[in-house]
């Protein structure tokens, strides 16, 4: 690692003996035992000085940071309430914050034991409270000064001081999947060369003719829905799917063994199904199969994408603001929707979460998503979905409480038509929980077991 | 488990039933021809993401399996009012569940009751599982 002057004020942490003894432990195997090299969730305030951009959105009553690294969030609440569940432990922590002046101050509380301040192995207990001050030295810059308390660790208070700097030739932030990439580059998992993006020898994005989809009845938003300041609908707040089993299958299906049925989410076609091409119809139901199990990226604790992040039996925050509207899912994942009516990004770059753009019709919110990467599934039993997909979503607030979500998927790789569902998203009062995924992932194992002795037996029999 | 919890378990029961989250395929990691019904006394509940686990120490013959059980994810937990100290150690589960295909000491229960009969939490892992 690089030497550095340091950003401790006075120059040392001030550990207790035993944990002196316990940090320098840390650094002598920090190539192995580092949370961060396993891809842990990074702690606060470890995640504000990573090496990879973030973008803060600001609300009257929340302040969100979207970070690059593993579509991390955080979403700081300004509402003066204390924390809506107690006693919860987390890796990022609960955290409030108020104004004074113009200056920002967070109170961190609840973290686990498991996150380190950097990658020297300096390190906290369960008892760590950590107070941010975030204030403007100039247009551009933040000055971040954070105080560490952490009795169990420390012999005192200390501080520390980092400088945040505006980037101004960066008109979004991008991925950094960090599991996902390790288990890419190990062989845990596999991409599947029909749906990935690069296909290869084919180009990027086809543009086969398909059949048109259906026309749908427009739906009618709200009478009395409330306005932000510059007179759009207001969609900020927490939302729970309505997903109608969506998650075990989009078409209309029977309860099997530990699987629910649901009476559908496609609206068109009109008579429920999916217009499959064959091959694609022929991957679902293999998908089915026990020892695919382990191939759905979600199985893996990878993001779930679009439309997929919206119908997780799992709730969304939506936070907006006049510029953008953010999706924060418990999942922890985030997309983010620029209403500047920007272009895409490239069409060689590809992500898990896709690059969407979105534009006002009135106060519905519409969604416009391309550059997907093709390797994820679009639920649980594995219906199809290819990197050429194309997905238009609209959000419709049909009264206060309520959104109709409807997502039309153009997919010429996988369907032989543009099709749509349809799920409503209903408003609470509750506040998102952390879901540290492959942290604690004890089914993938049991999974990669099944898929293992199957590939076995294959071998066996040839 | 103390008194001031055992209204908040007959509760649970319902509510749990309809809403479990579930981030991976049920019946890829477990099999339906594989029923089970174990006693055991719980060594540790793992409250997480996205599955908590309950742990029960199960005798067989002389001999103590520790069983592994998949249950609701620790956010639902938390939003009816749990907290990871509720589950002592020591406590004497009855599980009907169904096994893992790989044979290892892992299931997905269908029920988990006390020894008074009184029912715990889990119905199942998934909102799928057939309720008895």
């Amino acid at each position: 690692m690089p030497a550095g002057k340091g950003v401790v004020e006075g120059g040392e942490i001030p550990y207790q003996p035993w944990a002196a003894a316990k940090r320098l432990e840390n650094f002598t195997n920090r190539q192995t035992v580092d949370p961060l090299g396993k891809c842990y969730l990074p702690g606060v305030p470890r995640i504000m000085y990573l090496e990879f951009p973030f973008q803060i959105f600001q609300t009257s009553e929340h302040v969100a940071i979207t970070f690059e690294w593993s579509q991390v969030y955080r979403l700081i609440y300004l509402n003066g309430k204390p924390p809506l569940h107690e006693g919860v432990e987390s890796w990022m922590g609960d955290s409030r914050a108020r104004w004074e002046g113009d200056t920002l101050v967070v109170q961190v509380t609840g973290q686990n034991d498991k996150t380190w301040f950097d990658m020297a192995g300096n390190f906290h207990s369960d008892a760590l409270g950590v107070t941010e001050r975030y204030t403007m030295l100039d247009a551009d810059t933040i000055q971040y000064d954070v105080t560490i308390n952490d009795p169990k660790v420390f012999t005192k208070t200390w501080k520390m001081s980092v400088a945040l700097l505006r980037q101004k030739n960066m008109d979004r932030i991008l991925e950094y999947q960090c599991q996902a990439e390790a288990e890419e580059a190990d062989g845990s998992f596999e991409r599947d060369p029909r749906t990935w993006y690069p296909q290869l020898g084919t180009p990027a994005s086809p543009t086969a003719a398909m059949a048109p989809g259906g026309s749908l009845p427009a739906l009618k938003t709200g009478a009395n829905l409330r306005h932000t300041a510059d007179g759009k609908a207001d969609l900020t707040g927490y939302y729970s799917p309505g997903g109608g089993g969506a998650n075990y299958g989009l078409e209309r299906h029977g309860r099997d063994f530990l699987t629910p049925s649901t009476r559908g989410v496609v609206i068109d076609p009109a008579d429920g199904s999916l217009p499959y091409q064959p091959w694609a119809r022929a991957e679902r139901i293999n998908r089915e199969l026990p020892y695919r199990g382990y191939d759905d990226p979600t199985a893996h604790c990878f993001v779930a994408g679009v439309p997929r992040g919206i119908y997780t039996p799992s709730p969304t925050e939506i936070i907006q603001t006049p510029g953008y509207v953010v999706l924060l899912f418990e999942r922890m994942a985030w997309r983010i929707i620029p209403l500047d009516g920007r272009a895409h990004i490239p069409d060689n770059i590809r992500l898990w979460q896709g690059d969407s753009v979105g534009h006002w019709e009135g106060d519905t919110l519409v969604v416009d998503t391309t550059n997907l990467n093709g390797k994820t599934w679009l639920n649980e039993v594995g219906d199809v979905m290819s990197h050429a997909a194309h997905v238009v979503e609209r959000f419709v607030p049909v009264d206060a409480g309520k959104i109709t979500y409807r997502a039309t998927v153009t997919d010429p790789i996988a369907y032989t038509r543009p099709w749509t569902i349809e799920i409503p998203m209903n408003r609470q009062s509750e506040e998102l929980l952390e879901v540290a995924c492959h942290e604690d992932n004890g089914d993938l194992q049991n999974l990669k077991n099944v898929r293992d002795e199957f590939r076995a037996q294959q071998k066996k029999e040839k | 488990m103390r008194i001031r919890h055992a209204g908040a378990i007959l509760v649970m029961v319902t509510l749990m039933a309809g809403k479990v989250l579930a981030h991976h395929s049920f019946t890829a990691e477990f099999d339906e021809k594989k029923p089970i019904k174990l006693t055991g006394k719980v060594t540790e509940m793992k409250f997480s993401n996205p599955h908590s686990w309950i742990y029960i120490d199960v005798e067989t013959n002389g001999k103590i399996v520790n069983w592994a059980l998949e249950t609701g994810a620790a956010n639902s937990l938390i939003r009816r009012g749990w907290k990871r100290t509720d589950l002592p150690a020591g406590t004497v589960l009855l599980v009907d569940g169904w096994q893992a295909r790989n044979g290892s000491a892992t299931a997905n229960v269908s029920s988990i009751t006390f020894t008074d009969g009184r029912r715990l939490f889990a119905g199942s892992s998934n909102e799928a599982a057939p309720t008895k």
